[in-house]
């Protein structure tokens, strides 16, 4: 089978994956909570415009059965109608808009850190099995999944704004093009803080599959005919351990996305998380139902894009 | 809230072999208490239940919610091992309260997910090509939603209590069962044992509960421990968040979230809560460990 061929039935499978997403959430946050959503919408008709309770009736599909609320939901929503917050009387598109850079910087930050000190550390304790170099990495891991992030968090936040005066994210906070350095200052300590657990947990995986791989025949060949050790090391070991790790940092981004609804929350991020949180607390349900799906969504397509990454990297995962 | 399922998940699957006789006859117990990591698994997660017992019976040193004037702010003695908060309670009468809390919470949780997973898994692994091809679908969808997100959108719908924080930690869960539970069982039906049991003529039902359920009750056992500490993580998550149980029920989480206020003048009432936060989690983690290695004959050794 060809490249290509595995790329579109990939393609074809998260369309559907996404779609049971959709119903999944439907269920949890539209008919579960069915009159309450109702209730919601009445209390705070009188607030919104005429176009605003349209937008949110056609939302809502309000009146119809359950199908076709679905349906209309659906529509509504691939035709950019996320609905209207019925607490800031915005469209939850505009909200969306305005959230979701702070959360993806976030995650990238979080990400890139999480898997630069996991791959390190994780080939570091691999390449010396027993030693005290893999003790460290061992110790990093237990501690990076033992502790939660919040706690994390709560300590960072209090420590440093204490004994160094020193909170950026106190300030209100800035966008990546209107004052970069200070964006930066905002957005490290809360990715670093996100990307330990990631770290402890590429580090793992990164360690088993270098070690599986090491113990393989090829590996003792390249040894045997003289390679030279750092292209041993990064050809022959990492490469082929690459497939569990990008993996790996793929499943990782739905612990991540969970983590950001935490960690935006003690930093004070205006991320999609706080929105997330936010709105829950206000039961402002076109919110949550349009962020945990933008959520789960990206999640979905991350993985999608990861399977076809390595089905492109590794030549092993064509053939079926 | 980064316990993850797969690394967990050994590449074959873990299946307590039948014709292993020597492993009839010793306890699972003393099986477990044989590895390094199903020990200290074993002895934390003692401590661990007889304090959540503890807090739940009321056995605590002081009651947890007795204000005394006289101790306000107290950092760690002898007589408050947690240092008092600035009512002058015990923080750590509190933290156990909150443990008793916590655990009920995460062990209700774990039965849904149990029960409901290993279930779907037995069924989807036994079962024929349909209703396998269906649930194993079904889990692929709930699994793209990230489990601390599908909780919150639970609890948006059901609206905080302990019963609606279990079921909302609980169905995330529930795929990574199915999961688990299936691939030994799809080996297992293969196995001669189960093809003996079917031309003798034995029902499904009698192959699923007798033969085939025994036989994987060590991969459940596992997944239980390590869903365990990460029921923990995730409960504790929800209530700092504000989404556990409401007041006066304070669980573990909220009582951190509640503490950051005060952590610049009284750090121990944030040590606390923290601290069993974690025991909890790392005991459980390394019983799981230990159940692994003991139901995993080729891992004993290391």
């Amino acid at each position: 089978m060809t490249v290509l061929s595995t790329i579109v039935r990939r393609l074809l499978s998260t369309l559907v994956t996404l779609l049971g997403v959709s119903i999944i959430i439907f269920i949890v946050l539209r008919l579960l909570p069915g009159n309450a959503v109702t209730a919601s919408l009445g209390v705070s008709e009188g607030l919104l415009t005429h176009a605003q309770v349209a937008a949110l009736d056609r939302y809502y599909g309000v009146g119809q059965p359950a199908v076709q609320q679905y349906f209309s939901w659906l529509h509504a929503t691939l035709t950019g109608n996320l609905g209207v917050s019925l607490v800031s009387r915005e469209s939850v598109s505009t909200l969306i808009g305005t959230a979701l850079p702070v959360t993806l910087e976030l995650a990238f930050f979080a990400m890139l850190v999480g898997v630069v000190l996991g791959v390190g550390v994780g080939m570091f304790s691999a390449l010396h099995p027993g030693r005290w170099q893999d003790d460290l990495g061992q110790f990093v891991s237990v501690v990076g999944l033992a502790i939660p992030s919040f706690i994390l968090g709560t300590v960072l936040v209090t420590y440093m704004s204490f004994h160094f005066h020193y909170f950026p994210s106190s300030l209100t906070f800035v966008g990546l093009f209107t004052n970069p350095w200070l964006n930066f200052q905002q957005i490290i300590f809360p990715a670093l803080v996100l990307s330990l657990g990631i770290a402890a947990a590429i580090l793992r995986t990164t360690r088993a599959a270098v070690l599986e791989v090491s113990n393989l025949n090829f590996a003792r060949t390249a040894l045997g005919k003289g390679v030279s050790r750092r292209a041993f090391i990064w050809r022959h070991l990492f490469l082929n351990a690459l497939t569990a790790v990008v993996t790996m940092s793929g499943i990782q981004l739905g612990y991540l996305l969970g983590g950001t609804v935490i960690i935006e929350q003690i930093f004070i991020l205006p991320g999609l998380g706080r929105l997330l949180i936010t709105s829950i607390n206000n039961r402002d349900f076109p919110v949550v139902q349009s962020v945990i799906l933008i959520f789960a969504a990206g999640f979905v397509i991350v993985n999608m894009l990861v399977d076809v990454f390595y089905t492109s990297i590794d030549p092993r995962t064509r053939k079926r | 809230m980064n316990v993850d399922p797969l690394v967990n998940e050994s590449p074959e699957p873990i299946v307590s072999d039948a014709s292993e006789t020597p492993t009839r006859h010793r306890s699972w117990l003393g099986a477990v208490w044989r590895s390094r990591n199903g020990r200290i698994g074993l002895i934390i997660v003692a401590i661990v239940l007889i304090g959540a017992a503890c807090g739940l019976a009321g056995l605590t040193p002081y009651p947890p919610d007795l204000q005394n004037p006289n101790v306000v702010l107290k950092g760690v003695s002898f007589a408050h091992l947690f240092g008092t908060d600035q009512f002058g309670r015990d923080v750590f009468s509190e933290t156990l309260q909150g443990l008793g809390v916590s655990l009920e919470i995460a062990a209700l949780s774990v039965l849904i997910a149990g029960a409901i997973g290993s279930l779907g898994g037995i069924v989807a692994g036994f079962l024929g090509k349909w209703t396998s091809a269906v649930i194993m679908r079904a889990t692929d969808m709930m699994f793209a939603i990230p489990t601390v997100l599908f909780a919150l959108a639970i609890v948006t719908a059901l609206g905080p209590s302990i019963v609606d924080s279990s079921i909302a930690i609980g169905v995330g869960w529930i795929p990574i069962y199915v999961r688990v539970v299936r691939s030994p069982v799809l080996a297992l039906r293969e196995s001669d044992f189960v093809r003996a049991g079917r031309v003798l003529g034995f029902s499904r039902a009698r192959l699923l509960f007798r033969h085939i359920l025994p036989s994987v009750t060590g991969v459940i056992a596992v997944q239980t421990s390590l869903a365990l500490a990460w029921a923990i993580l995730a409960e504790a998550g929800l209530s700092f968040l504000g989404l556990g149980p409401p007041p006066p029920t304070a669980s573990l989480g909220e009582m951190v979230s509640s503490s950051s206020s005060l952590v610049n003048i009284a750090w121990w009432t944030l040590v606390g809560p923290s601290l069993i936060i974690v025991v909890a989690v790392v005991g459980f983690n390394f019983l799981g460990d230990g159940l692994r290695d003991a139901s995993d004959p080729r891992t004993r050794t290391q």
